[in-house]
C-alpha cells in the first residue's frame, strides 16, 4: 500500500483507521440490512397480502392519507443503501489481489492449507465481486421502480426472468453477509467472552445456521414469487393494490 | 580473501555471547556476533526452570543472601570450583536479574497472601508478605538451602534470551547468522579473530578482532542421548583446543540431569521436582527418601542421577524397549499449576509422549545435560594462555561450577559472566590495537581452505555420520554417570582409533557450498578430540568428585585431586591431549573443603583444610563486630569491575 | 539365567516385535539447492522404516545419514522450543521436530519448506533475517529512557503478577514463522507486518515498563501494512504451535489503534 504519511512526514495518517472502521461499519449495516430485507421479502410466504402490507409500511403508507404511500421513500432508501454498497465495495476492493501474482499466491495458499477461515475470505471476495454487478442491477431496478407490489415483484421474477439473477444474488449475499458478520466479530473481538476459542466455535456454528436459514427462506420466497408470477403471467404489469381496489369496487357496486 | 574487521568479535549468540557483545558495544567498541543459527534459537532458549539469584522476596527465600548462595554453589561444585569466581558470581547475580527485569523479562511475581504448595509430597499453605507483592518470585531447586530460583513460568531461558537479543537489536549489534567459526587466528600467544565458514554459501571469511570471545555453549552432543540442542557440539571449545595453546579445564566434568524423557532425552525441568513432583519406581514407590533422607528428590543433580541409576540397577526400574526408566509424578501438583507454571513440560509430554502430564506419570531417566568443562579462563574471562581470547557461558571453564553445577546457576552464569567478562573485553579493546601481519591471516585461511579441499577431493574414506555415531556410543557406554577404570581405558583407546580414522573422511556429496555432510565432516574430528579430553581426563582422575563418579575410586580425594584438569592439544598429530593439573589453593578458600552432606562421608582430606578452617575461625573471632561483608573482604577479597561492587537490597532487610 | 539377562532378552524381543510391526513411511520432500547453478525444484521420495515415537526430526536425520547426505533442514532444540524447524507438513505449516509420524495413518508425509521465506535449500529457509527485520520494525524492546540507568542494587520495580503472566503468554512466541506462512495476506503482500509482529507489539503494549503511547504504536502499525491490513484470516491463530492468542490480541490492537487519540 502507498505510504500514508501526512505532510510533515512525522505522524502517520489517521486515514487507514477511518477506512477500516468505514469498511466494517458499512459491512455491519449492510449485513443487518440484508437479514432484515430477507425477512421482509419472505413475508410473501405468508401470502400476497402480507407482502403487500410490508411493502406499504415500507412506503410509509400509514402516513399517507390516501393509504398509497410514498414510493419516494423507497427511492431514498435505495439511494442510501446504494451509497453504502458502493462505499463498502470500494473499500473491500482494496483488499482484493491486485494482480495475477497475488491471486495465484492466495490460490496456492488455499490449496496448500485448505484452511477454513482463509477459504471464507476468498468466498467473501468472490461473492462481493459478483454482487457488485448483480446487486447494482437489482438496486437500479428498485430505484427506477420504487413502487413495491407483490404482483409486480412476482412478474419481475417470473415473466421478466429475473429469477436467475436473484438466485445468484441470493446465494452470494447470504454467504457474504453471514461470513462478513462472523468475521466482523473476529476482527474486532466481539462476543468473545472468557474463552475466545470456544466463542469462536459458537459463532461459526451460528454463522452456518444463519446462512442455511436465510438461504432456505430466500429460496422459498423465490419459489412463491415464481408460483404467483406463473399464475399472474397473463396480467403482467397489474398491481396487487389496483386489483384489490377493483375487487373492493365490485363489492361496493355489487 | 574476504576480511571483516571489528573491535570485539563474539562467537556465539546465546545468553553469554549476547551479554558480552552488549557490554563491549555499550562501552563504545565495534562489535559483531557470529552464530550458527539466528541468535534467538540458541540453546539458552531451552532453559526452562529458572535462574538463581538471592533476591529472597518469596517467603521461602527469606533470609537468603549472597553468602547462602555462595555456600550452596561451592558445596554443589564438590569444592571443585574457583571460589573467587563463585563469589563474584553470587554477588552480581541479583544485579543481573534486576537488569534483565529492566530490559523486559516478565519474571513471575510474588502474589501476597496464602497459596498452596506441595512440599515433600504434601499440601502446605504458605503466606506471602504484603510488602513483597509484585517483586520477583522464586521456586525451589535441587541443592539449594532457600527458594532462590527466579523464573518465568517454565520458559525462563526463552524470555531471558529474547530480552537479551532484543537489547542487542536495540543497540544495533549485528548478528552474522549461519556462520560457523572453524579456527582461531593466533600468533605467539595472541588471538586475533577467527576463520569463519558461511554455512549457506560455503565461503570462508576472516574475522579480525582485537578481542575474540567464545560463547558457543556446551558439548553435550558428544553423547548419543542428551538434553542439549543438536548444535551443542562444543566446536567453540574445540577450536580453542586446536590452537595448541589454550587449555580446556575439567572436561571430564559432565552433568547428567535426573529427569529427561525416555527415549528422546528431552528435558523436563528441575522445576517439576522443585514445585513438588516426586520420583517413583516401577511399584509406584517413592524411593528417594531412602537414599537421601534430607533433601530427597531435591538433592544435587549428580546425586539424584546416581541414586536413580542405583535404584534401577536393583531391578526397580520400569522396563521398556528402550531400557529401564523411572517415573516422574507431577500429577499431585494439580492441573491448574501445571498449565500455568509447567506449561512447556506439559506440551512436551503431550507432543512427544502423547500423555497428559496432569494425569499420567512421565517416564524419565538421567541423561547428559551440562558441560562444566570448557575453555579455561582467568576470573576476567580471558584464556590463561592465549591473550585476546575470552570465553563465557557454558563454553568456558570460568569455573564457578567445579564438578557439578546447580540447577539455575547456569543461565545465571551466562548473564553474570557476560556482564563481568564483557567489561574486561572492553578494557582489552581499549588497551590493545589490532596488530597482526596479513601473512598470519593468510596462513590461517590457507590451512582451512586446504582442509576443506582435501575433504571434497578425497575419493573414498570414512563416513562422518558413522564416526560421530560411534563416538557418541562410546561416550554413552563407557564415560557415563558411573565410570570405572576398565571402561575408561577402553574408551580412550577406541577414541584414539576414531581420531585416526577421522583424518580420512570422504564425502558423498562433494560440493563446497551449503552441504550438511561437509559441515559434519568439519565438526566430527573436532568433536572426537573433545571426547578424548573428556574420556582421558576421566581415566586419569582417580577419585569421585561431583558429577565425576568412579566406581573404583568412590572417595573424594582432596589430598591428591583438589585440582583442575587442564587439557591442551599441542601437536596436531598427537593421539591424545596433554594433561596438566592446576591445584586449588585451600589456604585461599573462603569455604574450606567439607562434606556435602549426601550419603556417607567419603573424603580423603587435604592437609591444609584444618589449618584454613582455624585461620578463618580466628579472623572471625578477632573481628567480632565485623559484618558479613567485612569478613568476606578479609577472607576472600575479590576483584570485580567497579560498577558491580554495590550491595544488594532485599525486601524487609534493606542493604544488610 | 540371572534376572538381568532375562530382562535383556525380553527387551530385545520387544524391540524385534516392534521392528516387525513397523510400517514403511514414504516421505515426499521438495529438493532444491539454489546454490547449485541450473538446479530446479523437484519432489523426491524416500522410504523410512517407522520406529515407535518417531518424529519427523528423527526420520529426516535418518534420510540424511543413510540415504542422501545433501538433504538440508534446520533443527536446533528438537523439542519444540526454539522455532527452527517450521515446515509444511502435508499441507499444514508446523514444527517438524515435535510432529510424530504416527499422526499420519496412511504413512505418506509430504514436506515443503515454509512458503514466503527466502529458501536456503530444501527444507531450510531464512527465518532469522525476517524476524530481525520484524524486531527492528516494531522496535521490540522496552522503551524507557531510564531503563539503562536503573540502580541495579535497589529492589526492582514491582509488577502485578497477572500482568507478568499476560506478558509471558505473548512472549511465548518462538519466531518459527508458521503464522507468516499460514497467512495469505502476508503471502500476497510482502510488506505486511504479519501476526508474529502483532504479537510482539501487543506484548509491549501490555507491559507497564514500556512507556510508548498509543500514538507511538500507531506510528508503527497504523496502516494497511500494519494492523489495518490484517484480513482476519486466522491462519496464524489456527497453526501457531505455541497457541498464542492471535485473534483476540490482533482485535485488541485493532481497537486500540482505530480509536487511538491524536495528540
Ligand atoms: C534443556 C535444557 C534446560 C536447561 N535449563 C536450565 C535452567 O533451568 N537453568 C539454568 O540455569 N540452566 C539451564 N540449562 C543450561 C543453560 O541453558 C545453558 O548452559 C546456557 O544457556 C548456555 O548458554 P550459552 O550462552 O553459553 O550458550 P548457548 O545458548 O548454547 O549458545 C551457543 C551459541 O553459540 C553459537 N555457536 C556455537 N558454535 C559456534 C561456532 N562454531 N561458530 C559460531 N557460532 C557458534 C550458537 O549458534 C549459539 O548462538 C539448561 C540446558 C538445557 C539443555
Ligand atoms: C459490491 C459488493 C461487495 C463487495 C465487493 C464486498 C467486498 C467485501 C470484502 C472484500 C470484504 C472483506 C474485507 C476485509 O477482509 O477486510 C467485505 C466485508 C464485509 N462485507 Fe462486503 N462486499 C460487498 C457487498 C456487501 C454487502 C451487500 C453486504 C451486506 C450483506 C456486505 C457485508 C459485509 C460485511 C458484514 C463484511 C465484514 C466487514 C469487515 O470485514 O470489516 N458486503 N466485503
Ligand atoms: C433499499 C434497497 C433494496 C430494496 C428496496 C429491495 C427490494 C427488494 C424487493 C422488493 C424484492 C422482491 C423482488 C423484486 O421486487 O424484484 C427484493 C428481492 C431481493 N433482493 Fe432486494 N432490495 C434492496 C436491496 C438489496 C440489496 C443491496 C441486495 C443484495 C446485494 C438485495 C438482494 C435481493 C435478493 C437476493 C432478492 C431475492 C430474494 C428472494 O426472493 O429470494 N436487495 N429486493
Ligand atoms: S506467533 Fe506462533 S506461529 Fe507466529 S512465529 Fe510466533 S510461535 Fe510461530
Ligand atoms: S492469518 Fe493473517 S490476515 Fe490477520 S488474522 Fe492472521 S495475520
Ligand atoms: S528444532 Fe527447535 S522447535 Fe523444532
Amino acid at each position: 500500500m502507498e505510504n500514508l504519511v501526512t505532510e510533515t512526514g512525522i505522524k502517520k495518517s489517521r486515514v487507514p483507521a477511518w477506512l477500516d472502521l468505514a469498511q466494517s461499519g458499512t459491512g455491519l449495516v449492510l449485513g443487518i440490512f440484508m437479514w432484515v430485507h430477507m425477512i421482509l421479502v419472505a413475508s410473501v410466504l405468508l401470502g400476497v397480502g402480507s407482502f403487500n402490507f410490508v411493502a406499504k409500511v415500507m412506503e410509509l403508507a400509514f402516513l399517507s392519507p390516501s393509504g398509497r404511500g410514498y414510493p419516494i421513500a423507497v427511492v431514498f432508501a435505495v439511494m442510501g443503501v446504494y451509497t453504502l454498497f458502493i462505499v463498502h465495495a470500494a473499500l473491500g476492493m482494496r483488499k482484493f489481489p491486485i494482480n495475477y501474482r497475488q491471486h495465484k499466491m492466495i490460490r496456492n495458499q488455499m490449496k496448500m492449507m485448505n484452511h477454513s477461515d482463509t477459504n471464507l475470505w476468498y468466498y467473501q471476495a468472490v461473492t462481493g465481486f459478483v454482487m457488485f454487478f448483480a446487486g447494482s442491477v437489482h438496486l437500479f431496478i428498485m430505484l427506477t421502480h420504487p413502487h413495491i407490489d407483490p404482483y409486480i415483484s412476482a412478474d419481475r421474477v417470473f415473466s421478466s426472468t429475473m429469477w436467475p439473477l436473484y438466485l445468484v444474488l441470493l446465494g452470494c449475499v447470504e454467504l457474504h453477509a453471514a461470513i462478513g458478520l462472523y468475521r466482523l466479530c473476529m476482527k474486532w473481538g466481539w462476543f468473545i467472552g472468557k474463552d475466545a476459542r470456544k466463542s469462536r466455535e459458537k459463532l461459526q456454528k451460528f454463522k452456518k445456521r444463519a446462512t442455511v436459514f436465510f438461504l432456505t427462506l430466500g429460496v422459498l420466497s423465490l419459489l412463491v414469487f415464481m408460483i404467483i408470477g406463473f399464475r399472474h403471467r397473463d396480467k403482467v404489469g397489474e398491481h396487487y393494490s389496483t386489483q384489490r381496489t377493483t375487487i373492493e369496487q365490485t363489492i361496493i357496486t355489487g | 580473501m574476504k576480511i571483516i574487521y571489528t573491535d570485539s568479535l563474539v562467537i556465539g549468540g546465546g545468553l553469554a555471547g549476547l551479554r558480552v557483545a552488549i557490554a563491549s558495544k555499550q562501552r563504545g567498541y565495534d562489535t559483531i556476533v557470529l552464530s550458527q543459527i539466528p541468535a534467538k534459537r540458541s540453546h539458552s532458549a531451552a532453559a526452562q526452570g529458572g535462574m538463581q539469584a538471592s533476591l529472597g522476596a518469596c517467603i521461602k527465600g527469606e533470609g537468603d543472601n549472597e553468602d547462602v548462595h555462595f555456600a550452596d554453589t561451592v558445596k554443589g561444585s564438590d569444592w571443585g570450583c574457583d571460589q573467587d569466581v563463585a563469589r563474584m558470581f553470587v554477588n552480581t547475580a541479583p544485579k543481573a536479574i534486576r537488569q534483565l527485569c529492566a530490559w523486559g523479562v516478565p519474571w513471575s511475581r510474588v502474589r501476597k497472601g496464602d497459596r498452596q504448595v506441595i512440599i515433600n509430597g504434601e499440601k502446605v499453605t504458605i503466606t506471602e508478605k504484603n510488602e513483597a507483592h509484585g517483586l520477583i518470585s522464586s521456586r525451589d531447586f535441587g541443592g539449594t538451602k532457600k527458594w532462590r530460583t527466579c523464573y518465568t513460568s517454565d520458559g525462563t531461558g526463552h524470555t531471558m534470551l529474547y530480552a537479551m537479543d532484543n537489547k542487542a537489536i536495540q543497540l544495533d549489534i549485528p548478528v552474522h547468522e549461519r556462520k560457523e567459526a572453524i579456527a582461531l587466528i593466533q600468533e605467539e600467544g595472541v588471538c586475533y579473530g577467527a576463520i569463519v565458514r558461511d554455512l549457506v554459501t560455503g565461503d570462508l571469511i576472516a574475522y579480525m578482532a582485537k578481542a575474540t570471545t567464545i560463547a558457543t555453549g556446551g558439548y553435550g552432543r558428544l553423547y548419543a542421548v542428551s538434553t542439549n540442542a543438536v548444535i551443542s557440539e562444543g566446536i567453540g571449545a574445540a577450536i580453542a583446543l586446536e590452537t595448541g595453546v589454550a587449555p580446556l579445564g575439567n572436561m571430564e566434568a559432565v552433568q547428567f540431569h535426573p529427569t529427561a524423557i525416555v527415549p528422546v532425552g528431552i528435558l523436563t525441568t528441575e522445576g517439576c521436582r522443585g514445585d513438588g513432583g516426586l520420583l517413583l519406581d516401577k511399584d509406584g514407590h517413592r524411593f528417594m527418601p531412602e537414599y537421601e533422607p534430607e533433601k530427597k528428590e531435591l538433592a544435587s543433580r549428580d546425586v539424584v542421577s546416581r541414586r536413580m541409576t542405583e535404584h534401577m540397577r536393583k531391578g526397580k526400574g520400569v522396563s521398556s524397549p528402550y531400557g529401564d526408566h523411572l517415573w516422574l509424578d507431577i500429577t499431585l501438583l494439580g492441573r491448574e499449576h501445571i498449565e500455568k507454571n509447567l506449561r512447556e513440560v506439559k506440551e512436551i509430554c503431550d507432543y512427544f509422549l502423547g500423555i497428559d502430564a496432569a494425569e499420567e506419570y512421565i517416564p524419565v531417566r538421567p541423561t547428559q545435560h551440562y558441560s562444566m568443562g570448557g575453555i579455561r579462563t582467568k576470573h576476567t574471562g580471558e584464556s590463561t594462555e592465549l591473550a585476546g581470547l575470552f570465553s563465557a557461558g557454558e563454553a568456558a571453564c570460568w569455573d564457578m561450577h567445579g564438578f557439578n553445577r546447580l540447577g539455575g546457576n547456569s543461565v545465571a552464569e551466562t548473564v553474570v559472566a557476560g556482564m563481568i567478562v564483557g567489561e574486561y573485553v572492553a578494557d582489552y579493546c581499549k588497551e590493545n590495537c589490532l596488530n597482526v601481519s596479513t601473512k598470519t591471516v593468510d596462513r590461517a585461511m590457507k590451512k582451512q581452505e586446504n582442509m576443506i579441499a582435501d575433504l571434497i577431493n578425497r575419493d573414498a574414506g570414512e563416513n562422518p555420520f558413522e564416526l560421530k555415531k560411534e563416538m557418541q556410543q562410546i561416550m554413552m557406554d563407557k564415560v557415563g554417570i558411573f565410570r570405572n577404570g576398565d571402561d575408561l581405558t577402553k574408551a580412550v583407546d577406541e577414541l584414539k582409533v576414531l581420531n585416526r580414522r577421522a583424518k580420512n573422511i570422504a564425502l558423498r556429496n562433494r560440493i563446497s557450498s551449503s552441504n550438511p555432510e561437509l559441515v559434519e565432516a568439519i565438526r566430527v574430528p573436532k568433536m572426537i578430540k573433545l571426547a578424548q579430553c573428556v574420556a582421558y581426563g576421566a581415566q586419569l582422575r582417580t577419585e569421585s568428585r561431583g558429577a565425576h563418579a568412579r566406581e573404583d575410586y568412590p572417595e573424594r580425594n582432596d589430598r591428591d585431586w583438589l585440582n583442575r584438569t587442564l587439557a591442551t592439544w599441542k601437536e596436531e598429530d598427537a593421539d591424545l591431549p596433554e594433561m596438566n593439573y592446576e591445584p586449588l589453593d585451600v589456604m585461599k578458600m573462603e569455604m574450606p573443603p567439607a562434606s556435602r552432606g549426601y550419603g556417607v562421608d567419603n573424603i580423603v582430606p587435604h592437609p591444609d583444610t584444618e589449618k584454613r578452617v582455624e585461620e578463618i575461625e580466628t579472623v572471625k573471632q578477632e573481628n567480632p563486630d565485623a559484618d558479613r561483608f567485612e569478613i568476606q573482604e578479609v577472607i576472600n577479597p575479590i576483584d570485580i569491575p567497579a560498577k558491580f561492587t554495590g550491595r544488594n537490597e532485599r525486601v524487609g532487610r534493606g542493604f544488610k | 539365567m540371572c534376572g538381568q539377562a532375562v530382562k535383556e532378552k525380553q527387551e530385545t524381543q520387544d524391540k524385534q516385535d516392534i521392528q516387525e510391526r513397523a510400517r514403511t513411511l514414504t516421505f515426499e520432500i521438495l529438493r532444491y539447492n539454489p546454490q547449485v547453478k541450473g538446479e530446479t525444484p523437484k519432489m523426491k521420495t524416500y522410504q523410512v522404516k517407522e520406529a515407535p515415537g518417531m518424529t519427523i526430526f528423527i526420520a529426516l536425520n535418518e534420510i540424511r545419514e543413510y540415504q542422501d547426505p545433501s538433504l538440508q533442514f534446520d533443527f536446533v532444540c528438537r523439542a519444540g522450543i526454539c522455532g527452527s524447524c517450521g515446515m509444511v507438513i502435508n499441507g499444514a505449516p508446523g514444527l517438524a521436530c515435535r510432529t510424530l509420524t504416527a499422526n499420519y495413518p496412511d504413512g505418506v508425509i509430504k514436506l515443503l519448506p515454509l512458503p514466503g521465506f527466502e529458501l536456503i535449500g530444501d527444507l531450510s529457509v531464512n527465518t532469522g533475517k525476517v524476524f530481525r527485520a520484524m524486531s527492528e520494525r516494531v522496535e521490540s524492546w522496552i522503551h524507557d529512557k531510564h531503563a539503562d540507568n536503573v540502580d541495579l542494587d535497589k529492589l526492582e520495580e514491582t509488577m502485578d503478577p497477572d500482568t507478568a503472566d499476560e506478558i509471558y503468554e505473548l512472549e511465548r512466541c518462538v519466531e518459527c514463522g508458521v503464522c507468516l506462512a499460514a497467512c495469505a495476506t502476508k503471502r500476497m503482500r510482502d510488506d505486511f507486518l504479519g501476526a508474529a509482529g502483532f504479537m510482539r507489539l501487543a506484548r509491549y503494549a501490555v507491559d507497564p515498563r514500556d512507556k510508548r503511547s498509543d500514538e507511538e504504536f500507531y506510528d508503527i502499525i497504523g496502516d494497511d501494512d500494519g494492523v489495518f491490513g490484517c484480513m482476519t484470516l486466522l491462519g496464524c491463530e489456527d497453526y501457531c504451535p505455541k497457541d498464542l492468542p492471535h485473534q483476540t490480541r490482533i482485535a485488541y490492537l485493532r481497537r486500540k489503534m482505530a480509536f487511538a487519540k491524536r495528540s
